[in-house]
């Protein structure tokens, strides 16, 4: 699903790398935590992935297709197939739960049978199907991660990224989000979440890679957040 | 594709609501720019129309001496018609212009009749192709050997020669000026029109950067995301033109009628075909400056 080889990310001349020579390969299907200090370089991780940004050197291939190659114009048919999910929810305030969400398959052209049938099943997923009408002010901070979960994942995209999705919650909110994001793994999705919330990943015990300093210093299944402070 | 053009339709719409200061702000000018612009060519147009109805009436007039031989005239008349810059070469003769110059004073035609001789000189009138060519046709009858012989004055050629190369060559400059002025002012307008659409569209950019983040990071195409814009800077520009095709319409309909009745003699009119191509223009001017404008901005502002 996901392969690196040899990635660095320089965003400043003369100043230190975000990450250095990162070697990685994520399967398809895969449930993975990457952890690491604020400025550890898991957020430029994510932006390489999704083609925000290119690498100063190595190579990344994502679903099979070089990103290094790729040409500007193919960018959105990549993104259309990785869902990708952040700290501040990103929901549009003047739309509803519900058009939030369809507004995700309108702007890639999606029909309005598919948008009727597909928004609702994704808001039932997320356990949002009382909340269509209300606007993003109407919601806790737990139900907004969960309307643009349900937004990353309403086009069944193959992979899902999440960047410090429960940065702005409790550690209650936080579990119930990680509960809907292992649901939508054991649909076949891959889910790379990166994030420092030690508890979690501990109690999910699944793979983690630590980033320190831009490079991975450790990469291991059933993991544990693993610092000492 | 039917989906796309509701949403395009509905995206400018809410746009227009929250923008509408701004979009008001761009209509106007191109209005006013697209306006001045039609005002310019049709007044253009009305001036070419004078100075072509003055241009036709510019001719050469060689007055004869009393007593010229009638094959010496003709021979200048003859030598006159063969050249290409000559349209036609009339003969007056005393009489006629004793008749003339009757009509010209209806008001007292006794004076004329109390003259015991007529004292005008017969004269040949000649037309031209081009009124340019004044200068040209002059000299060549002044260096014609028979037109000494034939000439009312032949030792002051000037005196027996009478042509408006004065009132041409003014008539000239002032069109060119106008013209000039016209085309800088025009020049100037769009760039206005430009910067304002242009400001309008970073405006419109600025105030949906949110949805704009949201729709690249799901995946919409780049057209996807860029058309509500220009569509948004199109319709600016065409309700724009739209306005000045109104407004000069309503001047074509109710201004121009009173000018024209204050200046009876000059060709004060518009044909349909030229304002067809006038609004036309306006039009196809209007969506340009549109793109133009909003395609600068979405390369400034709105990079994919
Ligand atoms: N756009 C940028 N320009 C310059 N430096 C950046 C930029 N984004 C991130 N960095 C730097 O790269 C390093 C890694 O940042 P980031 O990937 O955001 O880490 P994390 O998400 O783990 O906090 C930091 O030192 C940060 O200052
Ligand atoms: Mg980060």
């Amino acid at each position: 699903m996901i392969s690196m080889r040899d990635v660095s990310k320089q965003y400043v001349p003369d100043k230190p790398a975000a990450l250095i020579d990162v070697n990685v390969d994520i399967e398809q299907g895969e449930f993975v935590f990457l952890v690491g200090h604020s400025g550890s370089g898991k957020s430029t991780f994510i932006r390489l992935m999704l083609r925000e940004i290119l690498p100063t050197t190595g190579t990344i291939a994502v679903a099979g297709q070089d990103l290094g190659k790729m040409r500007n114009w193919k960018v959105p048919f990549l993104r259309r197939n990785i869902g990708c999910v952040f700290q501040d929810f990103k929901l549009l305030p003047n739309k509803t739960t519900y058009e939030n969400v369809a507004f995700a398959l309108e702007v890639i052209g999606r029909s309005k049978h598919v948008i009727r049938t597909q928004v609702p099943e994704v808001l039932r997923l997320v356990g949002l199907e009382d909340k269509m009408e209300s606007y993003p002010d109407e919601l806790s901070g737990g139900e907004q991660q969960r309307v643009s979960i349900a937004r990353a994942f309403v086009n069944r995209p193959p992979l899902l990224l999440a960047d410090e999705p429960t940065g702005n919650l409790d550690p209650a909110t936080s579990l119930g989000i990680m509960s809907i994001l292992s649901r939508i793994n054991k649909t076949g999705t891959t889910v790379l979440i990166a994030t420092h919330d030690r508890e979690m990943v501990d109690s999910m015990r699944k793979r983690v890679i630590a980033l320190e300093g831009g490079r991975i210093i450790r990469d291991q299944s059933r993991g544990v957040y693993g610092y000492g402070d | 594709m039917a989906i796309n053009l509701g949403y395009f339709v509905r995206e400018s719409l809410v746009s227009f609501r929250r923008n509408w200061v701004m979009s008001l702000g761009a209509i106007i000018t191109i209005y006013l720019s697209l306006l001045l612009v039609g005002a310019s060519i049709g007044s253009s147009v009305v001036v070419n129309n004078i100075v072509q109805s003055v241009e036709d009436k510019v001719s050469i007039r060689i007055f004869l001496k009393d007593g010229a031989a009638p094959e010496d005239v003709e021979s200048l008349q003859n030598a006159l018609l063969k050249d290409e810059r000559v349209k036609g070469v009339t003969y007056t003769s005393k009489e006629q212009a004793l008749e003339e110059l009757k009509k010209t004073m209806e008001d007292s035609p006794e004076i004329v009749d109390q003259l015991d001789v007529n004292p005008l000189p017969a004269s040949l009138d000649v037309d031209l192709e081009d009124p340019r060519d004044v200068m040209d046709v002059v000299a060549f009858i002044k260096a014609n050997p028979t037109f000494p012989n034939v000439a009312d004055k032949p030792e002051e050629p000037e005196k027996s020669l009478k042509y408006g190369q004065q009132i041409v060559n003014q008539l000239f400059t002032f069109t060119r000026i106008l013209r000039t002025i016209g085309v800088v002012f025009i020049a100037m307008l769009a760039v206005i029109s430009l910067i304002f659409i242009n400001n309008s569209i970073r405006l419109a950019i600025y105030a949906r950067r949110k949805e704009i983040g949201i729709m690249r990071l799901v995946g919409a195409s780049n057209w996807f995301i860029r058309t509500p814009f220009l569509m948004e800077g199109v319709v600016q520009s065409l309700i724009g033109a739209l306005l000045t095709l109104g407004t000069l319409g309503l001047v074509n309909l109710y201004v121009v009628p009173i000018v024209r009745d204050q200046l009876p003699f000059l060709p004060f009119s518009i044909s349909g075909t030229v304002a067809v191509q006038i609004s036309l223009l306006l039009v196809i001017s209007g969506i340009v400056i549109g793109v133009i404008g909003s395609g600068f901005a979405l390369r400034r502002y709105l990079k994919v």
